[in-house]
């Protein structure tokens, strides 16, 4: 079996090595090697609501070449031309189209573990949906991390031309098992005009792995993303999410399901930028807390200059099943023109309602069951976006455990 | 076992403030008992401690039914037993649906101790038969199965979705709390005629018509009516008696009470 250097024995002979061992056009060798040497020379994050304390990037296997990655379709789209393979695999045969968008949507020197997927990914899965084709049934992309020690480096590259329309969900699941593992993924979508995304991502890894991702949306005229997140595992998760509505008329709704339990420590920081007139906007971010798992929301809603008549709705509530257990809310709002229709925004947090368990109890649900029921419901505008009925079941049997 | 509802000497406060003052009262089964009261006499009070609401403090008394003394049990236990409150202000519940709600709740009903949750629950063909024919009875479009529970729902609706609830829990003895606010004539009608026929369906069941006013009782006929004042049942008597109060206003008993 090889051994892998771990994170912290990389250097930049390996990654010269991996890309040129993998016949990897130069463009890319040069990408990974700049993104390597922002990685080398920056420092960590300082993050004040993400924990990396007990994180050992010693102890981790940046399984160079491995591959996690496996696609599930019920019916095969390439007949209607459309593209869904593994990216390196995709770039034999759509180079061109990789690299005009590779690291178009985010930065890869926006924080030290951005630079560190765009040096190293391996994993991870390149969609194209041609003009005005509609994908009927959803495409999966599933990550498993294999085992404690290993490294998930995935890059997903999302294109849909123009009218195009497809649902694709990116599932990270561990097999079970103690002992730190990594995560970096990152998510970039190109929505052509009037094209539509339904977007799920869903996280459930086993209990010590450590989730750091970005994702990121450019969203043309006319087109619409319907972006929904389950965060439910992990040791650690910081994912900066970002949606940019950039064309005339284009269109988010936004929903997220976060469940932390145990000592986990989960954060989300959704950035919605309104940049073409019209743009709108409908946030609907759901967090459930107990025991001594700590949850952010650290959200940011940006109306830029140029936009003209933005609706912007955010609501994002918390439930606490536990006295510890403590989520913060960070909404921010920066308008940088006069022009808007609306933008409203509402929060809560607090216990379970006692109205609503009296009311409950007093048609003879036990309390447990009440609860059970109230935090399914809560979470009821998530799961209802979940597009195939075995992976609505396995998150809502993992949310039933949990409580 | 006693299917009335004897409830003695009982004493609740409210954040240390007494509201109930020495209720004493017996519902019959298979009777329908009015008990009528100006604002502030205590009526929902006596509605939601029956029920075992947190925030209403038993200080003192009993009530009784089905040979246990129902202030010792939870909310969902008294429920079990047969007791139903029909609520003035029905609680939304975000993200439940009717359907789901109730088959919980009948599913709890049919739970047995020591038996598998699976092996007791409802059939569902046997549910979905049962809450269609429920909902064709009160007039609720069948759309309503699929809603959140009372969310966006008028006055109206939630009341006919509170008798839909017991029309499926089939209650030994329940208890409305002023299910006439907020209806107009139309919705009274159903839900009345609801009750009614649930009681001639059933008819041991007890019911606890606690109302302001008279007009819901021209449409469920009481056997008895008692008058709450002040925290204590200050006037007993048939039918008559609401007639009586509608004619002449609270204030005639009020002035009674204060002189004898």
């Amino acid at each position: 079996m090889k051994t892998f250097p771990t994170l912290a024995e990389l250097s930049d002979t390996t990654i010269l090595d991996v890309s040129q061992a993998a016949g990897e056009p130069a463009w890319l060798a040069d990408q990974r090697m700049a993104a390597w040497r922002f990685f080398a020379a920056a420092e960590p994050p300082f993050w004040r609501r993400t924990d990396l304390s007990k994180f050992k990037a010693e102890q981790i296997a940046a399984a160079i070449g491995a591959s996690a990655t496996s696609l599930v379709w019920e019916r095969d789209p390439a007949g209607q031309g459309v593209v869904f393979a593994p990216l390196l695999q995709a770039l034999h045969t759509h180079e061109a189209v990789i690299r005009q968008h590779l690291g178009t949507a985010i930065d890869s020197q926006r924080h030290k573990f951005v630079a560190l997927n765009a040096a190293l990914w391996q994993d991870g899965v390149f969609l194209y949906v041609p003009q005005n084709t509609a994908v009927e049934l959803p495409l999966t992309a599933a990550f498993t991390m294999p085992a404690p020690g290993d490294a998930i480096v995935a890059r997903n590259l999302i294109i849909l031309d123009h009218g195009a329309s497809v649902t694709f969900v990116e599932e990270y699941r561990s097999d079970a098992g103690a002992g730190q593992a990594f995560a970096a993924p990152i998510t970039e979508m190109f929505l052509g005009n009037d094209a539509t995304l339904r977007f799920v991502t869903v996280q459930t890894w086993g209990e010590d792995v450590y989730h750091i991702g970005a994702q990121k949306a450019r969203v043309g005229r006319g087109a619409t993303i319907e972006w929904s997140a389950v965060n439910l595992g992990a040791r650690v998760q910081h994912v900066e999410a970002e949606t940019a509505l950039e064309g005339d008329g284009s269109r988010v709704e936004w929903v997220a399901a976060t469940f932390g339990g145990g000592h986990q420590n989960l954060l989300t920081a959704p950035w919605l930028r309104h940049i073409g007139a019209k743009t709108e906007a409908h946030m609907d971010f759901k967090t459930v807390v107990k025991d001594q798992s700590y949850t952010t929301f650290d959200g940011m809603i940006k109306i830029e200059h140029q936009s003209r008549a933005t609706v912007s709705r955010l609501e994002e509530h918390a439930l606490h099943l536990t006295p510890k257990a403590r989520s913060d809310s960070i909404p921010g709002l920066m308008i940088d023109t006069n022009d808007v229709a609306r933008a409203g925004h509402a929060s809560t947090s607090g216990e379970v309602d006692e109205e609503q368990l009296f009311y409950m109890r007093s048609r003879g649900i036990p309390r447990d069951d009440a609860i059970h029921l109230i935090v399914m419901g809560f979470f009821e505008p998530v799961l209802d976006r979940i597009p195939t009925e075995a992976l609505r079941q396995r998150i809502a049997e993992m949310i039933e455990a949990k409580i | 076992m006693n299917s009335d509802l004897v409830i003695k000497d009982l004493r609740v406060s409210i954040e240390d403030k007494e509201i109930l003052k020495g209720v004493n009262l017996t519902v019959r089964a298979g009777s329908i008992h009015a008990i009528m009261g100006p604002n502030g006499s205590g009526k929902s009070t006596l509605a939601y401690t029956l029920m075992g609401h947190p925030g209403y403090t038993v200080t003192g008394g009993e009530a009784w039914y089905q040979g246990q003394n129902i202030l010792e049990l939870e909310p969902d236990e008294r429920s079990k037993l047969g007791l139903f409150l029909a609520f003035q202000y029905p609680v939304a519940i975000p993200g439940v649906t009717v359907a789901n709600f109730l088959r919980a709740a009948i599913n709890a009903h049919r739970a047995e101790e020591g038996k598998d949750p699976k092996e007791t629950a409802i059939p569902m063909a046997q549910f979905r038969k049962q809450i269609r024919e429920q909902m064709a009875a009160l007039s609720i479009d069948e759309g309503f199965a699929r809603r959140y529970l009372n969310e966006g729902f008028s006055g109206g609706e939630k009341k006919r979705v509170e008798i839909l609830q017991m029309a499926m829990l089939q209650p030994g003895m329940a208890i409305m709390d002023e299910t006439d606010s907020g209806l107009d004539i139309d919705a009274l009608k159903i839900v009345s005629q609801g009750v009614n026929t649930l009681y001639e369906q059933h008819p041991d069941m007890g019911v606890l018509v606690i109302t302001h006013y008279q007009r819901l009782l021209n449409y469920i006929k009481p056997h008895y009516v008692s008058v709450l004042m002040d925290g204590r049942i200050v006037r007993e008597g048939g039918p008559e008696l609401a007639l009586e109060l509608e004619e002449k206003g609270y204030d005639f008993i009020r002035e009674e009470v204060a002189s004898s």
